[in-house]
């Protein structure tokens, strides 16, 4: 399996899917080797063998120093290109240019290809499985050099990244050969499958779809908690980035701030929009009604989604969106806009268009005010993902290599 | 000797529009009338039209043919103003003189359970409706969704009716019949028609139902197993949701084809013939007294009310809406006593329900609601701003809000 991130060393919501994934598929008899870019030398899982590129690079005879990587998979290459210049001017002591490997997200990429075949060349495996572009590259290489069928796992497109508009034609390129040229494609939401269909063309015989989901295990990781001054809280958390929809949540509240008075709205998270946003709320009079917490990891997310009377996923694009699960297992009732993925699925939420602010608020008000209302969310929403678990997907994800072993 | 009774159910709601948090205060339109003129014409074009006439034919065809109707007040008056050639062939129906019509809550309430005067003015409602429309005066009464137990057939008796309808339900009958006419326990004269079920739900359910072992049902076939009746029993009361005909199973399943035939099947075995529902409980007396403790309804497996009143939204919602009902009263103000009748109508509450929503059965969640969620939060809204206008504020609990939470200016918690 061919990633770019993988619990502890992850960025976003793609790692999480691959640890899970990989969990479930060894607890139904697959075993898994994952090669990822970077990370510590020591890097290990208990499921999975876990192979890090930077030493094959090292064996390559490639000098690498190892920094923080810049990349995720959300990331285009022109926000890269801002990031990367960014680091430079907050870490020049690090950022001597020729000692930072991948000057750009598209040479890195390749870079790992060249590893990963290096890699592969001692393992003996059956089948590639690839998760989104940036181990296209990689995963095509190594489809050449093995013969062995490839599944490309499709998370998010840059069509989801960019709305639509300004999309990288090199970065499209590269997902439109993958697709084209995988045996299988798994869509994670029928939202991802007509757009693999529509702006890429892929058979729609090959694509299966697959949904994400959370392994429930033991429920909620902690009691309820309340803000001690009584307030009502109404939490975004995920990036602040366009895709996500910040600027409709922070609409929503202002609307919402003027009939629940004892509102209070977190906003988890960072990302290019947040000055947009921190703007936003003070000329709506709402500055002192919003607490901005920025990056909040897996344990704080989780207390926060314990503290929220309300989780709003208001994403203009979302080809599937975990945190709603998230928020569900740990007791909170959810909001999310039609524009996901996981509103396919999911029976026990409120669903709205992202862009009806009005909407939005009514039924945030709603949960907040109308207690049978919010009882009911949580009492089935907590039924509806009680028996919820990644052997789910996995036992899926197993048929489809299946077809594509043809066996 | 076997008589067959055939009652159909006619009903629309008024659906509620989408009605915001941000309409209270503002606006005082809580109904989707586009909406429910489309539904009106859609059902008259698929059901009432087409089966009317074929019942219409049927009674010119068949002297014995007879059938019984139950039409609520508020399908009347959506008929009437929107699709009155449909009043008008029911019109046509009732002036055979082979046409029963019964009485029932004119808004196709659940007023008997939580307003018992409610209930009364509902009923003296639909009843004037029906003279004022049909020239006749019903002396049966069927309550909403059959919902029946002792206590129902006291009070039905109490108002004048003669006969009083429920369902058929195994629990309540143990080894008896529901092919006889009985009585209710604690009353008098007043005679109890059962629904069977079986039967019933053959021609409402399963008709087009490929997967069961007697389909396709044909007249003949139906007509077969009426006849078998003959010796077990002397009347068979069909109850259904009128439509069940062209709407609920569609023209193509061949529904009208077998109603074309069903009476000439029926009549073919020379003991059987049709009744109303005022005839049967007229010919024949009680086989036996009934004990009905627990309400019991036609609706669903369970046969309860937890199809209405099953979960904690639809508990708070109705407890809220009658709640403020005296103080709707009190304002004497018609438009507000209407908009709130209006919303005792159960299939708001049917809406908020969650029994199959959370088993993942979508599909046959028949709602104009995406989710039981929508159908409470806009319920809520507009019960919120009729409590505004009836001035009913600082009663706890009532947007359940806590600590209080200002909606338009007011504070209503």
């Amino acid at each position: 399996m061919l990633g770019w991130e993988f619990p502890p060393y992850f960025a976003g919501g793609v790692g999480t899917v691959c640890h899970e994934l990989t969990r479930g598929l060894a607890r139904n008899g697959v075993h898994v080797t994952y090669i990822m870019p970077h990370g510590p030398d020591d890097a290990a899982s208990k499921h999975v063998r876990l192979l890090v590129a930077d030493r094959a690079m090292q064996r390559l005879g490639v000098t690498t120093l190892r920094v923080k990587s810049l990349l995720t998979p959300y990331t285009s290459a022109n926000e890269y290109e801002a990031r990367y210049a960014q680091a430079l001017r907050l870490n020049p002591m690090d950022a001597h240019p020729s000692t930072i490997y991948g000057k750009d997200l598209l040479e890195e990429m390749y870079r790992f290809a060249a590893a990963v075949l290096e890699i592969a060349r001692d393992e003996e495996f059956d089948i590639i499985h690839a998760h989104d572009w940036t181990t296209i590259p990689a995963a095509l290489a190594l489809k050449r050099a093995s013969g062995k069928p490839l599944v490309v796992h499709v998370h998010i497109t840059e069509f989801d990244k960019t709305g639509g508009e300004h999309a990288d034609p090199e970065v499209y390129r590269i997902e439109r050969d993958g697709f084209q040229a995988a045996d299988r494609v798994i869509a994670i939401s029928e939202m991802v499958q007509r757009r693999l269909v529509r702006q890429y063309g892929v058979d729609p015989a090959r694509i299966r779809v697959v949904y994400n989901t959370v392994e429930y295990g033991e429920g909620p990781s902690g009691p309820r908690e309340r803000m001690t001054d009584g307030e009502r809280v109404v939490l975004f958390l995920g990036r602040v980035t366009l895709q996500k929809g910040p600027d409709y949540f922070i609409e929503a509240a202002a609307k919402v701030a003027h009939v629940v008075p004892n509102a209070r709205f977190i906003i988890a998270g960072t990302g290019d929009m947040l000055p947009r946003i921190v703007e936003r709320a003070v000329a709506l009079g709402i500055g002192h009604r919003v607490t901005f917490t920025g990056f909040v990891g897996r344990e704080d997310g989780d207390r926060l989604y314990r503290m929220a009377d309300v989780f709003v996923m208001p994403s203009v694009s979302e080809p599937f969106g975990l945190v709603p699960l998230e928020a569900m297992k740990q007791g909170t009732p959810v909001i999310v806009s039609r524009q996901s993925g996981v509103s396919e699925v999911l029976r026990n939420a409120l669903k709205v268009d992202f862009w009806d602010v009005d909407e939005l608020a009514n039924k945030i008000i709603a949960a907040l005010t109308y207690n049978d209302l919010h009882a009911a969310l949580r009492e089935h929403g907590e039924g509806e993902i009680r028996n919820a678990t990644w052997d789910i997907p996995a036992t899926q994800c197993v048929r489809v290599y299946r077809e594509a072993l043809g066996t | 000797m076997v008589s067959v009774c055939c009652y159909f159910q006619v009903h629309q709601p008024h659906r509620l529009r989408r009605y915001s948090v941000f309409d209270i205060g503002r606006s005082r339109d809580y109904f989707d009338h586009r909406k429910n003129a489309e539904i009106i014409a859609k059902v008259a074009r698929k059901c009432y039209l087409p089966a009317n006439a074929v019942l219409l034919e049927l009674l010119r065809q068949h002297p014995e043919f007879k059938v019984t109707f139950s039409i609520s007040g508020v399908a009347l008056e959506q008929m009437r103003d929107h699709a009155p050639e449909v009043l008008r062939s029911f019109q046509d129906l009732v002036a055979t003189g082979r046409v029963e019509l019964l009485a029932e809550t004119y808004y196709h309430s659940l007023a008997f359970l939580y307003d018992r005067e409610e209930f009364r003015e509902q009923v003296a409602k639909h009843v004037a409706l029906v003279q004022s429309l049909f020239g006749v005066t019903p002396t049966a009464f069927r309550n909403t969704e059959l919902i029946y137990n002792n206590e129902l057939a006291h009070h039905v008796e109490k108002l004048g009716f003669k006969t009083v309808l429920a369902e058929g339900w195994d629990q309540v009958l143990g080894w008896r019949s529901p092919n006889f006419v009985y009585k209710s326990k604690g009353t008098g004269a007043l005679k109890l028609l059962l629904k069977n079920y079986r039967l019933s739900d053959d021609l409402a359910f399963r008709f087009s139902n490929r997967g069961w072992s007697e389909w396709p049902l044909t007249a003949d076939k139906y007509g077969q197993w009426i006849a078998n009746v003959n010796g077990n029993g002397q009347v068979v009361n069909l109850f259904m949701d009128y439509e069940t005909f062209g709407e609920h199973q569609w023209e193509d399943t061949g529904i009208f084809e077998f109603l074309r035939h069903f009476p000439a099947e029926v009549l073919k075995h020379p003991d059987n013939d049709f009744v109303t529902v005022s005839e049967a409980a007229e010919r024949y007396s009680a086989a036996d007294e009934v004990d009905v403790h627990h309400y019991i309804s036609w609706a669903d497996v369970e046969r309860d009310l937890s199809a209405w009143l099953g979960n904690g939204m639809q508990q708070g919602a109705i407890q809220e809406l009658y709640r403020i009902g005296k103080a709707v009263k009190g304002m004497d103000d018609p438009d507000l006593l209407e908009a709130w009748r209006r919303l005792t109508t159960s299939d708001h509450f049917y809406y908020m329900c969650t029994k199959w929503f959370n088993d993942g059965d979508v599909h046959k969640y028949f709602s104009p609601y995406e989710s039981p969620y929508d159908a409470y939060i806009s319920y809520m809204n507009a019960l919120n701003d009729l409590a505004l206008r009836a001035k009913v504020r600082g009663a706890s609990g009532f947007l359940s809000a806590k600590p209080s939470v200002h909606v338009a200016g007011t504070v209503l918690a």
